[in-house]
């Protein structure tokens, strides 16, 4: 049946008018809501910076607030956007979600980072500007920490080498495949703390410890492993790759398995033996995949933490201290939370960069490569 | 008998005087008609201890839940005398506290659980490790986020916390109850008080004291060697830091029933702060002098003394001990140095806290037992004079300055219970109880984290009750109150962040012993740090409450 003509454009026209003022009340809502959120914020602002009396016990209206605008703003999606708004409330709360555990608490940690805030500090926070930055660039402890971060990264190249080796050797047809694969995910399944205390404080122990038993029985008369400088490092270095080697491993394994295995018949048709077939087939084809473990690995590397802690805290000599594991000390036993921040956020800076880099490096190399 | 070791004993012996006095007393109450039932209720009292003694019995393995339940339940007397059964009915308290191996928490549930089922009150935990403790406890202190009513806390925190008026003055009633006064010396104002008002219930007493292994020091062998070797007088225990030394390089390379020995156990890596004591420990005798009551500071100034010559004296000894010790004592902290090195038979020198003796007797952890011996720290043959910059033979003989390091755990109400006057005496009731007069007593006797702190646990005749050896108990506890009641006793200073000024020492100071940086260097470098740290605390605060906590 058709419309006549007028009834049509009616009909538009009721649309329209109908389209308008879900518009306007999408607006309306909004712009409540924001005026709510706004209010609310600075009341509590004024509150706790003590320029007001009134305001709430605690933040948490501030959320409430904050929770109340972003359905405003969903419904204002839908009312003012139709169709495209619906579509957008899908990403919506995972916007609303990141901007409130994620960008927020980094701004809002630039700004604890300015501030010179000692908790035992009968004065309280006072603003610092970069008085933090300045202060980091002479510390010795923070640069000697960031020194032996670079001797762990570097490690990682170790672990990975280490990795790829046990990837394809369970990659291989040998007997007890699968019961070696779950094996050697083990360590991967232990808290670091766990380790931390089984390897570093029990199995390594000078006195009664396994491992210094067999070290000594093998001729080394004072098998001390966290004494000197460089043989700690490499000890808390070899209790990180014991847990973290699992992971890379298996990422490259899933790998290994996805590869396609016409190429590598091809190249044993083609006369190539084990290390020419490795070398020119299955490593370049490998790389996309290495590049995304090592670079996730890296990032845990950056963080190592818990073992040094545990087992040296970061001596001898601050031989084995990490950036994680000095600021762990900074913050928590000396409760400068300023000058805290001030190191997380600064390292938090270095990390993005030098990942970038990283990133670009390796996207420039796999072109090359393959 | 020596002369200083006549003086330990001097305060537990009866002379003359105290006998006569003591008969006058007794002869005075009588006439009035007191006597028979002071007596009835000292028999009570006494028989209540001994009964409290037995649990579990001392040697019979470690205390358990139930034991903790029951020497709760018949401790309440004090309690029930000031509260009626049931009358904290709906009241709900939160106890924050340590969860750590020496127990803490753990006991204080126990202990309450009877207190809870009499009175009627509730109380939820908060259990921090004790690596937790300080930052957990800081942060609700700047945030404003006090959410707990009752709080176990040691005495060099009481200037974040009673400073900052968050604590609950303490009642009158409570003082009866808990026999304040009963309290040793150097735990009495300004210990536990600020501004004369009084805040902590003290349940602890703490100080270093030397702990040694009487075999070594008993053994022909090792005293025959020690001559050959043209040593200086006779073989035995060290009473000073200069013998201390010589004991330790003499013993390198021996072999003692079998193993490697090995004389004094330095702990040279960090342990969140702590480890810092046993420095300070090492160079009290050099650092404090008689006529100066800081030691740490310049009291007017609060300009550091860690560089001066007295204390890198004492790091020096640190680094030239090393080379003698166990090969990766670099890596031990003072947790390392007592229970894993010590009590389990390595090393024949420690400084510690009281806990060494009580484990060693009393717990399945200690392979050594009887075979320890106690004194206070080791004196020196010199002292530093920080205001002439002259080292000072004292007429005397050596100067001793034993390090009252942490003066102990307490439990304080906090000031947020004040405004609701149920709460308030809940919480200073559940305070009293921890802190109750015989409950300690059994505190002290078993493992728990705590020391002997009143008079009244100096009665070694209890202990022998207990089932403690006599002559072991009796050093033991010499040398705990030879400590806390020494003329010249180092007393920690209770300033706001004092752990900050420990914590950032204890990073230096293992570059020093890892041997990146010399001992004076080392030290200039820790005291830079300080001044930083003070001026960012506010010097004038930190002056006044350094000041205020070694009561000049």
């Amino acid at each position: 049946m058709h419309q006549s003509l007028p009834a049509a454009v009616n009909r538009q026209q009721m649309l329209a008018s109908r389209r308008m003022r879900q518009a306007s009340l999408g607006r309306a809502l909004f712009l409540i809501a924001s005026a709510l959120f706004a209010l609310v914020l600075l009341v509590q602002v004024l509150h706790a910076s003590g320029a007001i009396a009134a305001g709430f016990s605690d933040w948490r209206p501030v959320l409430y607030a904050y929770l109340v605008w972003g359905i405003a703003l969903g419904i204002r999606q839908v009312l003012l956007r139709g169709e495209r708004g619906l579509r957008a409330l899908f990403l919506l709360p995972a916007v609303l979600f990141t901007v409130a555990v994620v960008i927020f608490p980094t701004v809002f940690g630039f700004y604890i980072a300015s501030l010179d805030w000692n908790l035992s500090s009968l004065e309280g926070p006072r603003f610092y500007g970069l008085g933090n930055l300045i202060g980091l660039f002479h510390d010795t402890y923070y640069w000697n920490a960031l020194r032996n971060m670079v001797f762990y990264t570097l490690a990682v190249s170790g672990e990975y080498a280490i990795a790829f080796g046990l990837a394809l050797l369970l990659n291989a047809d040998i007997s007890g495949r699968k019961f070696f694969r779950v094996v050697f995910l083990l360590p991967m399944m232990l808290s670091p703390v766990a380790v931390s205390w089984m390897i570093g404080k029990s199995l390594l122990e000078y006195r009664f410890g396994p491992a210094a038993t067999l070290a000594r029985a093998l001729g080394w008369d004072n098998p001390a492993f966290f004494a000197s400088p460089w043989i700690a490092r490499f000890s808390i270095e070899a209790m990180d790759a014991w847990v973290s080697i699992p992971f890379i491993m298996i990422i490259l394994l899933a790998g290994l398995q996805a590869m396609p295995k016409e190429v590598l018949e091809a190249a044993k048709v083609d006369g190539a033996n084990g290390w020419q077939s490795f070398w020119h087939v299955t490593f370049p084809l490998m790389l996309p995949v290495s590049i995304t473990v090592l670079i996730i690995r890296i990032i845990f590397k950056l963080k190592l933490a818990d073992i040094v802690i545990n087992v040296t805290a970061g001596g001898p000599g601050g031989a084995t201290d990490t950036m994680s594991s000095f600021i762990y000390r900074v913050y928590r036993d000396r409760s400068n939370v300023g000058y805290g921040t001030g190191l997380a956020m600064f390292y938090l800076l270095i990390i993005i960069v030098l990942l970038s880099l990283l990133l670009r490096l390796s996207h420039r190399w796999t072109q090359k490569v393959t | 008998m020596n002369n200083r070791e006549h003086d330990q004993h001097h305060p537990l012996r009866p002379n003359r005087r105290t006998v006569l006095k003591g008969a006058v007393s007794a002869a005075a109450l009588g006439s009035t008609g007191g006597l028979g039932a002071l007596t009835e209720a000292a028999l009570a009292q006494s028989n209540l201890r001994a009964q409290i003694s037995q649990i579990p019995g001392i040697g019979k393995g470690a205390p358990t839940d139930a034991d903790w339940q029951k020497v709760g339940e018949l401790c309440l007397g004090p309690t029930k005398a000031n509260v009626k059964e049931g009358e904290f009915k709906g009241v709900e308290l939160s106890f924050m506290g340590l969860n750590n191996q020496n127990l803490h928490n753990l006991l204080f549930r126990g202990f309450l659980k009877p207190w809870e089922a009499y009175t009627g009150a509730k109380i939820s935990w908060i259990d921090l490790a004790q690596a937790d403790y300080n930052p957990r406890l800081q942060q609700a202190i700047a945030t404003g986020t006090v959410d707990f009513d009752i709080l176990e806390m040691g005495a060099p925190f009481e200037g974040d916390v009673c400073g900052k008026g968050l604590a609950s003055e303490m009642p009158e009633w409570v003082k009866t109850q808990i026999d304040i006064n009963d309290y040793v010396d150097y735990l009495k104002p300004p210990v536990g008080t600020w501004n004369d008002k009084t805040y902590r219930v003290t349940i602890d007493g703490d100080c270093h004291n030397f702990n040694y292994r009487t075999d070594y020091f008993s053994d022909a062998g090792l005293a025959k060697a020690w001559k050959d070797a043209g040593n200086a007088g006779d073989w035995g225990v060290p009473k000073t830091w200069q013998q201390v030394q010589a004991v330790t390089k003499f013993l390198k390379g021996k072999k003692f029933k079998g193993q490697n020995a090995y004389g004094y156990l330095d702990a040279p890596k960090p342990w969140g702060g702590f480890g810092f004591y046993f420095l300070g420990s090492r160079a009290s005798a050099y650092a404090k002098h008689p006529d100066d009551k800081a030691w740490l500071f310049d009291v007017d100034t609060m300009k550091p003394r860690i560089n001066n010559p007295a204390w890198v004296r004492a790091i020096q000894d640190v680094i030239d001990a090393l080379p003698s010790e166990p090969p990766d004592q670099l890596n031990a902290d003072p947790n390392t140095t007592g229970f894993q090195q010590f009590l389990a038979g390595t090393g024949s020198m420690i400084p510690w806290w009281g806990d060494i003796g009580q484990v060693a007797k009393a717990s399945d952890t200690s392979v050594i037992g009887d075979i320890v011996g106690f004194d206070i720290l080791p004196g020196s043959d010199d002292v530093y004079n920080a205001k002439t910059g002259n080292w000072d033979k004292l007429a005397s003989g050596p100067n001793h300055a034993p390090n009252c390091a942490y003066l102990g755990w307490g439990v304080y109400v906090m000031a947020r219970v004040n405004g609701d006057e149920k709460k308030h005496k809940a919480a200073w009731s559940a305070a009293a109880h921890l802190g109750g007069k015989d409950l300690s007593f059994w505190t002290v006797l078993y493992p728990s984290g705590f020391q002997v702190h009143r008079a009244s646990h100096f009665n070694i005749d209890e202990w022998v009750t207990a089932g403690y050896d006599r002559k072991y108990i009796t050093s033991y506890l010499n040398s705990q109150l030879s400590s806390y009641n020494h003329p010249n006793r180092a007393v920690e200073p209770r300033i706001p962040g004092i752990f900050q000024y420990y914590s950032i020492a204890e990073d230096e100071l293992t570059k020093i012993f890892a041997g990146q940086v010399d001992a004076q260097t080392g030290a200039n470098n820790i005291a830079a740090a300080w001044e930083k740290l003070t001026d960012q605390l506010g010097r004038e605060k930190q002056i006044a409450l350094y000041k205020a906590s070694l009561g000049v």
